[in-house]
């Protein structure tokens, strides 16, 4: 029967297409959209988990994902630094900006490198760290993807330069860091960071030392830094929606590409019914083949779908700097879609031809 | 001589509105193994509603159908399909072969639909087709061939299973005298050779003359009673 489905599937070779490129899109959305979701937030849970101080200390509402405020007084460090358990603080101003590549977000963090360096363990890997106003370091990430050498120079806040003086590692928080004396000035916030990281003394758990601190300075946001990729997920509350309904989209469109293709096969070879019929085709027979049409189209579809889903993430990804993590368990939600939405769609037309009428399917013209 | 085909008091009446159409009117008919069979009348006279009963495409109104001892009239839709997958073949005036195949892959559906284990007899296939002369046509798709072949690959597909009847509706009708010839001789080749049973519709009163066998048709109904026809040659 196959020799059958695949000589169909070859008399109309843009018909097919056409359906081939509907799975496939269906596809392409759900790995790339589901990709750069998983991949942006386990690239923020991997550099967060590069800081190593427990507490973050901020003001409530000053950091969301694509805004901050710089309203902490930068006088809380030596506040933070007496109360007993604390090892060490060092503030952190963050600015959210356009992406390099035109959209998206880039982060930038203006920090006290000594301090924040020894607190993170944290190394200049190339250049040196950055001090005047207009100096800036970056991650090997950042340097990679957008090609950077030391002494360039990149623009910040619109069209103000800036120097790449440095490469630091492990990379943590924002790809790129200035002073937080350039950063304050940049944004006329003198005194002032968006939050302080809070080293806890060993011996001293994150639980505990948030308590001190709350106790000492009610009134602040004291976050555990181990949670930050989880509040980023909440920080996007809809983002689990979105992904369903992108999914559920997919789904139909699969569907409904496939169920037109099938119509309109399924008209044209009317007589062909017919004579399947009087050649003594059962109906599971006719809606068989019919489905095996579809589900060949829809494997083809997946197979053209992941193709470009990954050329296309990889090609994203070299040029924006956007990451994306595939998981299983997406890719298995792809080829459900893909196949489940083409044997649904192919269903009603292989229904309506196994119950056509063989004498009037015979007379079709 | 064993019974093939056997239809007793056929009544057809299609509604039309709020009309009644009488297509068929107390039609009797019986079939031996073996026989060849020319069903002949004027158009509208019902011979093709008869073949489309005796094949199961459609039930009669009333009246019963056996072929091959099977009941066709008192089967629900799904046991005439699988009746007519086990003992029918048939041929059509505009051969109905699938344009996407090739010549031995029409003969291949054929047999996957008869076989439900999926038979794949390539020795088989190629046999029929050299019995019909199409031995150097297997590969070739439908649009390729001449009328009379592609009428001949009907033929090969109907026979593939080797059906205890062969249905053929107006098999020349499309073809011009030389083919049908070609196709006329065959068919009753394949019944004095093989001893197939076929029943064949026709308006062309050369073509009836092959038979063994003319039934007259007319309003519905059969007109003449079965007459014998001297073979020649």
């Amino acid at each position: 029967m196959l020799h059958l489905v695949a000589a169909n599937i070859r008399q109309r070779p843009l018909r097919m297409l056409i359906s081939v490129l509907g799975v496939a899109l269906g596809v392409n959305l759900v790995m790339l959209f589901t990709g750069l979701a998983s991949g942006m937030a386990k690239d923020l849970e991997r550099r967060s988990s590069n800081v190593r101080a427990e507490i973050l200390f901020t003001r409530p509402g000053s950091m969301q994902l694509t805004s901050s405020t710089a309203s902490l007084d930068v006088r809380y460090v030596e506040r933070l630094k007496a109360i007993d358990g604390v090892a060490d603080a060092t503030p952190v101003i963050l600015y959210v900006t356009q992406g390099s590549a035109g959209f998206g977000f880039e982060r930038l963090e203006g920090i006290e490198w000594k301090s924040f360096a020894a607190m993170n363990r944290m190394s200049i890997t190339e250049g040196r760290a950055p001090s005047a106003a207009n100096e800036v370091i970056v991650d090997a990430t950042k340097q990679r993807n957008d090609n950077l050498q030391i002494n360039q120079e990149i623009k910040l806040f619109g069209d103000k330069s800036y120097r790449v003086v440095g490469v630091y590692q492990p990379e943590s928080g924002a790809r790129i860091k200035m002073t937080l004396a350039a950063m304050q000035d940049a944004l006329e916030a003198a005194g002032k960071s968006t939050y302080i990281l809070v080293k806890a003394r060993d011996g001293v758990t994150a639980e505990e030392l948030a308590q001190r601190l709350e106790a000492e300075l009610p009134g602040n946001k004291i976050q555990l830094t181990r949670d930050i990729s989880t509040n980023f997920e909440r920080s996007v509350p809809f983002l689990g929606t979105f992904l369903r309904v992108l999914v559920a989209l997919s789904a139909i469109v699969s569907t409904l590409v496939i169920m037109l293709a099938m119509y309109t096969t399924i008209t044209e070879r009317t007589r062909e019914i017919g004579t399947l019929k009087a050649l003594g085709a059962s109906r599971g027979f006719i809606i068989w083949t019919i489905e095996q049409e579809a589900l060949l189209i829809s494997v083809i579809g997946l197979v053209i779908g992941f193709i470009t889903a990954f050329v296309a993430g990889a090609a994203i990804e070299r040029f924006s700097g956007l990451i994306f993590e595939y998981s299983w368990r997406w890719a298995l939600v792809a080829v459900a879609i893909g196949l489940f939405g083409g044997a649904l769609g192919a269903l009603y037309p292989a229904t309506r031809a196994a119950n056509l009428d063989a004498v009037e399917a015979l007379a079709y013209e | 001589m064993k019974t093939i085909l056997r239809a007793e008091n056929l009544y057809k009446t299609y509604r039309v509105g709020s009309v009644d159409v009488h297509a068929l009117r107390d039609v009797s008919l019986e079939v031996e193994e073996g026989e060849f069979v020319a069903i002949m009348g004027p158009s509208g006279c019902g011979k093709s509603t008869l073949l489309h009963l005796l094949g199961g495409l459609l039930q009669p109104t009333s009246g019963r159908i056996t072929v091959d001892e099977e009941d066709l009239s008192a089967a629900s839709d799904a046991a005439r399909t699988d009746i007519r997958r086990r003992k029918i073949g048939f041929v059509f005036q505009r051969f109905n072969l699938f344009p996407t195949l090739t010549a031995e892959g029409n003969l291949r559906l054929a047999e996957q639909i008869q076989s439900k284990n999926n038979t794949d007899d390539a020795t088989r296939r190629t046999e029929v087709l050299k019995l019909l002369r199409l031995e150097d046509k297997m590969k070739h798709k439908p649009m390729e061939l001449s009328g009379g072949e592609q009428q001949r690959v009907a033929v090969a597909r109907a026979i593939i299973t080797n059906p205890a009847l062969i249905l053929a509706d107006e098999p020349t009708g499309n073809l011009d005298s030389e083919n049908s010839a070609i196709v006329l001789n065959m068919l009753q080749e394949l019944n004095y050779r093989f001893n197939q049973t076929i029943v064949m519709i026709t308006h062309n009163p050369e073509a009836a003359a092959m038979c063994r066998r003319i039934v007259y048709m007319r309003d519905g109904q059969i007109t003449t009673p079965a007459v014998s026809v001297q073979i020649s040659g």
